[in-house]
């Protein structure tokens, strides 16, 4: 096969496959020997088995996602009757082959398909703003500290979804990067945040809270001096960072918890991202599923405190979230995991591509701003479909 | 044995380690509290919380029940639980602090902490407590320093204490201490 060309091969095969950021470019798994579609039942057996870890290969490990639903039920959360467009609520897949490719995806599609109709909103300005006081009346009542309100966008569409993340990834070359394609749906994903890295009994968690874009104008230095100055960011990005070392200390050896990086700029192609990287050992004899219902939904895209935002949250949308703010990533037989956020994300099933998005409300935000900037987050995977 | 109460907070773990330096530490729901445990505890701690100390009567009658026999600790939630089973008015404020770093002052009364002393202590609450504050044994021993609401309390006699601020948070500096002295006390 030629090197150039493997991956226009593997996508035109029709095989199911999986692209998935590394450190240097991206890996992709394919040729797939199991595939587990998980429900609110067998999840529980999924994650508790012991799995051998003799003569341990680079394939051996399950690499997939958990939807939003599946995962708050795992902590007991429940999610009232909501639309549902009958989408899976996690699956995995077992690959038998992993190619390396590196950050220059090369892919020409056999026709660019033009699209005609244009993505719809599911809350209108008017609506938001009623959600938006409401959630407001509850942080002064002090139910929530944070929440995210999100907000939809549908198209009806035939889509080539490798050129969406070739295209994508050109324009945002993001840490979480990742593309799953099967026969009858496909997710592409630019995820900058890293919810679970475990490696051997260390296991951290990357939170982001803030966000902004590169200039001539906004260098690193500046933009450090601009988060620091920015009261709202600062206050959301604290209680993120409190919040994820509470849940880290669930499953962490007393007092290993600490603060690795503390709130630094990270620089990325376009943007500059607000981040701290918390560190912790993790306790003997925790299985995979008390690893994940700790740390998930991941609490930085939810808001805090978690369970009761979450039931706010859950009384208040209408629509079934899917896979967002869900999880992607792995579980090695070895027992190491990585896990994103699944946010900045494109599902496409039953030949309509769904974007969600949401931005946070703390007690000193504005309406129609959050309103704007889920739309600008919207914007950037809405202009791919031109 | 140091026995935490969680109101399903996202802080009550960072709580539970910070004790943990201290003592064996045990933690559980507040609507699955363990008798043998809570029994068993020196102390008990009222973990943080969203909502009002109305909406936890169970941990009011956890109060009550302890007040004299075991040393009681509360923290943001656990700190308005006690003084609203004292009778006090858990109200809203009009500047809400979440996820603030501000400054506190130990204001002359404190037995436990030197005068003047200035912490800067993270914060997380919605509500306050309305005063005048006026209940036997109990006095207010920490204020903010800008808004000069209600930030500590003790009483020396019942050892009971509670903080407003959040003595876990990575927001708080010298945390650990204020809690050795408490303990200690």
């Amino acid at each position: 096969m030629n090197k150039a060309y493997q991956l226009q091969d593997i996508d035109r095969s029709n095989k199911p496959y999986i692209i998935y950021k590394s450190r240097k470019g991206f890996d992709l798994y394919t040729d797939f020997s199991k595939k587990i579609i998980l429900n609110n039942r067998n999840v529980f057996g999924f994650l508790n088995k012991k799995i051998p870890t003799k003569r341990f290969k680079e394939t051996d490990l399950f690499i997939g996602f958990f939807g939003y639903e599946l995962l708050n039920n795992l902590i007991g959360v429940k999610i009232p009757k909501q639309r549902n467009i009958n989408f899976s609520k996690g699956i995995f897949y077992k690959p038998e082959k992993k190619i390396s490719l590196n950050n220059k995806l090369i892919y020409t599609p056999k026709k660019r398909i033009s699209f005609k109709k244009k993505f719809k909103i599911n809350i209108n300005r008017q609506s938001y703003k009623k959600i938006f006081d409401k959630f407001k009346k509850k942080i002064k009542s002090g139910e929530t500290y944070q929440i995210k309100i999100c907000t939809k966008y549908k198209m009806k569409s035939k889509v080539d979804s490798l050129d969406l993340f070739c295209r994508l990834s050109r324009a945002n070359l993001a840490p979480e990067a990742f593309m799953v394609k099967d026969k009858d749906y496909s997710i592409i994903s630019c995820s900058p945040e890293n919810l679970i890295t475990k490696t051997g009994t260390i296991i951290t968690t990357k939170p982001i809270a803030g966000t902004v874009k590169k200039s001539r104008f906004m260098t690193k230095k500046k933009a450090l001096k601009y988060f620091r100055n920015n009261l709202k960011e600062t206050k959301e990005h604290n209680m993120i960072v409190d919040m994820e070392r509470s849940d880290m200390s669930r499953i962490c050896r007393a007092g290993s918890v600490r603060l690795s990086k503390k709130k630094v700029v990270e620089e990325y192609k376009d943007l500059f991202h607000y981040v701290s990287l918390i560190k912790g050992q993790l306790k003997r004899n925790l299985k995979n599923i008390d690893i994940i219902k700790a740390m998930m939904p991941g609490g930085s895209v939810i808001g805090c405190p978690k369970i009761s935002t979450l039931n706010l949250l859950n009384n208040q949308e209408r629509e079934n979230r899917n896979i967002y703010t869900g999880s992607f990533g792995y579980i090695k037989f070895n027992g190491d995991l990585k896990f994103n956020i699944i946010i900045r994300s494109i599902l496409n099933f039953k030949n309509t591509s769904e974007i969600s998005v949401a931005s946070g409300v703390v007690v000193d935000s504005n309406s129609r701003h959050e309103f704007n900037e889920n739309y600008l987050k919207a914007k950037a995977l809405i202009d791919l479909f031109k | 044995m140091i026995y935490v109460i969680d109101h399903n907070d996202s802080f009550t773990h960072n709580v539970v380690h910070q004790f943990s330096l201290f003592d064996k530490v045990e933690c559980d729901n507040y609507n699955n509290i363990n008798r043998l445990k809570l029994k068993q505890a020196k102390v008990i701690i009222f973990s943080p919380g969203p909502g009002n100390p109305k909406n936890y009567p169970s941990t009011s009658e956890i109060y009550y029940q302890n007040k004299g026999k075991k040393k009681m600790i509360g923290i943001c939630l656990g700190f308005q639980q006690i003084l609203f089973c004292e009778g006090a008015k858990i109200v809203e404020q009009n500047k809400i602090y979440h996820g603030y770093q501000s400054r506190v002052k130990v204001i002359d009364k404190s037995s436990i902490f030197k005068k003047n002393k200035i912490f800067k202590v993270g914060r997380y609450h919605s509500l306050k407590l309305k005063e005048p504050f006026k209940v036997n044994d109990f006095v207010i021993t920490m204020r903010c320093l800008d808004s000069k609401v209600a930030m500590a309390f003790e009483n020396n006699k019942d050892k009971i204490y509670g903080f407003q601020f959040h003595p876990e948070s990575f927001l708080t500096n010298n945390g650990h201490l204020l809690i050795k002295k408490i303990l200690s006390s």
